[in-house]
């Protein structure tokens, strides 16, 4: 006898103002209790789905019924007088409040002469944090707290407000393997407590893991619900992507010659003006790509940022085919042969509302090819020039004068790693280059990355996705708080090594 | 020079339902005032382009604020918000009087008002670039300097020796031809539109546009790109600073009758301010400042005729426009309409 469903979602179809179908008539049954894994690879519409559910979003057909009664939520909060809250994968904190601020907010009170309660909350959570065995202080900013922390102030803030329901969309991506560790064990309390969760998730290990049930969806459609026990992660695998997962990357063997890219001692400070880079001695080989593996915000971006003339050096050296370019601004490193994929297409790498062919001259536009007489911009040049690169790249566009946000994210990938290459670099620094981009995108810039390596240039590859840092590196380093825990070859490592040295663990070996 | 026609569409459409809603709005305030808002309208209209003659005054009230438009304008498509276009426009006018009556020739004139275009707008670049100073503060607080050093000016060094009540006034070999006889619509209105024009070329078809707009969009971007964000804010301010400079200067070196700056600045003061209006209703789009400086050109040169036949007050024609400037400057309340309408 199979049993009722606390929340059912039946046939959603949403459809976005700019005509994008995100589902396709889903349905969804969640039981009481369990924790339901929502599978899919970006851009499959788990979480369109979940902020429909959270009351984020309307969806364009369908209905849910909690409890067996059909609901319409026109805000979240509608959706929270129904049980349900939803953890973000971008956190929903203000970042100068403290813990208990931060949770409170909006349930204030609305009057204007309404006080805070300050006590009662307290009292409240505290019980909840008895609760789940777990602590977190609550009277200091959260920007001051690492991000697992953060995330467990914003798992709090849900169950502050009695849900049943908790959406927790792709909580990991932050995370270290310790950090996981810890989540996974609060979300088995909270099983244990009849709570309910739908865990949003691209991360078949995870899943595995940690649910009862799984959900797979691509491209808008539910392929399938399975019990976890009964499954494996090759056949979640194969239900996401709809194929064996392999991609198809061919990388030879190569000898990598002569240095190209070397950095001495380098140090960078953050944002924060706190030291972001310590210290850091490596060198990127001819014919060779290096990677850099870590959890995000171990000092990647700074360390980016400084080699690629956007941010200050504070210390040390950086040395370009036996050129020092230490603190060179961008123009001149991209004259000396440089290319960069930034880790953030949208804010760095393309400039939304411009035009394809616009953007397909960002940092060469000053090139003789492009310039007239008195300063002009040579269009007819630059239409050239987007027309060949998006053909050669095979970016579909629907006209090179549409603006690049109505681009999927991996056409304005491969549009950057376009425009990046047609400079004929001789050192390509990649960042987070298939971050967010289909699979199709994905297996052409990874082979892309390799054939670039195969011509004797040298790539510098920072992602936090280890799949591919694994698959493309030929020698790979471990980030942690922004100091190197160890350089290896990547096939003479297990994951599990790598994992621990990304959690700051030294590899012994 | 090919024009993407469907990009233009929508904001035309969204600054036309401004219009509208704002002569609605203003319809029914005179209506509540105890006017009849039908009568008034029909003679602002009539006023303003029923003859040969309301178009010449139109015109001519336009000519100054395309210039002005264009400083904001050019400010904002590169992330700016400068209104310091005010103050620029008398010191243009200051300047070009003095090197006319020095030199004698239009050429002169204009050359002056670039300069002192060039020369005030440099102070606001200046702090911005190496200071940090924010423009909307350091503009506005320029303005109210540059209001009574002018005032000094044209009160104790220039003063008409013949006419109290105005500055020494352009010599006439300095002064721009009328196009039209008996009106105050000269050659200078040429210069406006060409002014525009070229602003336009400058922003899509020059290197220099490109990295202007490029670092107004998204400077992070900007800098990735090699672009140097702060070269791009100077390089607006002072073609900002050029075109409201030429603002004040062709104020007095083509509209008659006075060809001087009066007493308390009266005729060339606000157009620094209209210029933030018609920049807004224009979108910020050279080609779009032309047609929107003309609307509020005509709003200008009708106003008069809505006074003398229907007995309503000038300010009331101010009030229609401020109240277009803020629809159009609120693109959120189209927005909310939407959703209300969907509901």
């Amino acid at each position: 006898m199979e049993e009722a469903p606390l929340i059912k979602m039946e046939g959603i179809v949403k459809i976005y103002p700019d005509g994008t179908k995100a589902l396709k008539g889903v349905d969804l049954s969640v039981r009481k209790g369990e924790i339901h894994g929502l599978l899919g690879e970006n851009g499959a519409g788990k979480t369109t789905l979940m902020k429909i559910l959270s009351g984020m979003l309307r969806p364009t057909e369908g209905k849910i019924f909690v409890n067996g009664k059909e609901v319409r939520f026109k805000s979240p909060a509608d959706a929270l007088a129904n049980g349900i809250g939803m953890v973000h994968q971008h956190f929903t904190l203000v970042d100068v409040f403290d813990g208990l601020h931060n949770i409170i907010l909006g349930m204030e009170g609305h009057g204007l002469f309404s006080k805070i309660d300050v006590e009662k909350a307290m009292e409240k959570l505290q019980k909840l944090m008895d609760d789940l065995n777990f602590q977190v202080p609550l009277d200091v900013p959260v920007e001051t707290l690492p991000v697992g922390v953060q995330q467990r102030i914003e798992i709090l803030k849900t169950l502050y407000r009695d849900v049943d329901v908790l959406i927790l969309d792709e909580p990991t991506a932050v995370l270290t393997p310790i950090e996981v560790k810890e989540l996974f064990d609060v979300l088995k309390k909270l099983k244990a407590q009849d709570k309910t969760i739908i865990f949003i998730s691209h991360k078949l290990k995870e899943v595995m893991e940690i649910t009862d049930r799984v959900t797979v969806l691509r491209k808008g459609e539910v392929i399938g619900t399975v019990n976890t026990n009964e499954t494996s992660p090759k056949e979640l695998a194969k239900m996401m992507v709809g194929r064996e997962v392999v991609l198809r990357i061919e990388k030879p063997p190569k000898e990598a010659e002569n240095p190209v890219l070397q950095v001495q001692d380098l140090w960078v400070k953050g944002d924060r003006d706190q030291d972001a880079v310590k210290g850091l001695t490596f060198e990127v080989k001819a014919g060779e790509i290096f990677g850099i593996a870590g959890v995000e915000g171990n000092g990647q971006t700074e360390l980016i940022e400084a080699i690629s003339g956007l941010r200050k050096i504070e210390k040390g050296k950086v040395i370009l085919n036996g050129k020092d370019i230490t603190g060179r601004p961008p123009k001149e490193l991209y004259d000396l042969g440089v290319a960069h994929i930034p880790e953030d297409r949208i804010h760095m790498g393309l400039v939304s509302e411009m035009s394809v062919a616009e953007n397909s001259i960002l940092g060469l536009h000053w090139r003789e090819t492009f310039r007239g007489p008195i300063g002009m911009l040579r269009w007819n040049k630059a239409k050239e020039h987007a027309t060949k690169i998006v053909k050669n790249f095979e970016v579909l566009v629907p006209s090179i004068e549409a603006p690049v946000k109505s681009l999927s994210g991996g056409n304005q990938q491969k549009l950057i790693v376009a425009r990046e290459t047609s400079k004929q670099p001789e050192f390509i620094i990649a960042s987070q280059p298939t971050r967010g981009v289909d699979v199709a995108s994905t297996e052409y810039i990874r082979n892309y990355l390799i054939n670039l390596r195969n011509e004797n240039k040298a790539v510098l590859l920072v992602s936090a996705d280890l799949d591919e840092i694994l698959q493309l590196s030929d020698r790979m380093a471990i980030i942690y708080e922004g100091k190197f825990v160890g350089i290896v070859k990547p096939e003479e490592v297990t994951e599990e090594e790598i994992g621990l040295m990304m959690g700051g663990i030294k590899h012994e070996s | 020079m090919r024009v993407d026609i469907r990009g233009f569409i929508k904001p035309l459409i969204e600054s036309l339902i401004a219009i509208v809603i704002g002569i609605l709005l203003g319809a029914i305030i005179l209506a509540f005032s105890g006017y009849n808002p039908i009568k008034a309208y029909i003679a602002l209209f009539d006023g303003a382009l029923g003859s040969k003659y309301g178009w010449a005054m139109t015109l001519s009230a336009t000519t100054p604020m395309i210039l002005t438009a264009l400083t904001f304008g050019l400010g904002a498509r590169t992330g700016l918000f400068n209104i310091g276009a005010e103050g620029t426009v008398y010191f243009g006018a200051i300047a070009a009087l003095i090197l006319t009556n020095i030199w004698g020739n239009i050429l002169m004139g204009l050359l002056g008002g670039i300069i002192a275009g060039i020369a005030w707008m440099g102070i606001p670049a200046f702090l911005k670039v190496f200071r940090g100073v924010n423009e909307v503060v350091s503009t506005i607080m320029l303005n109210w300097m540059a209001y009574f050093l002018a005032l000094y000016i044209v009160l104790q060094k220039i003063p008409n020796p013949d006419d109290p009540n105005k500055t020494i006034a352009v010599p006439l070999s300095a002064r721009f031809p009328i196009i039209i006889r008996g009106t105050e619509l000269s050659w200078a209105f040429a210069i406006s539109v060409i002014a525009a024009v070229l602003a336009y070329y400058v922003l899509w078809h020059t290197t220099l546009g490109y990295e202007l707009r490029v670092s107004g969009y998204n400077e992070r971007a900007a800098r990735y790109a090699g672009i140097n964000p702060k070269k791009a804010i100077i390089w607006s301010f002072l073609i900002g600073g050029i075109t409201s400079g030429l603002a004040g200067a062709v104020e007095v070196m083509g509209r008659p009758p006075s060809y001087a700056i009066s007493q308390g600045m009266a005729n060339i003061y606000g157009y620094g301010f209209d210029g933030i209006g018609v920049s807004l209703v224009g979108r910020n789009h050279p080609l779009g400042i032309i047609f929107s400086g003309i609307f509020f050109g005509m709003l200008k040169a009708g106003a008069t005729a809505m006074q003398i036949e229907a007995g309503v007050p000038l300010e009331m024609v101010r009030m229609v426009q401020g109240i277009i400037v803020v629809t159009v400057a609120i693109p959120g309340i189209l927005d909310l309409l939407k959703r209300v309408v969907r509901k």
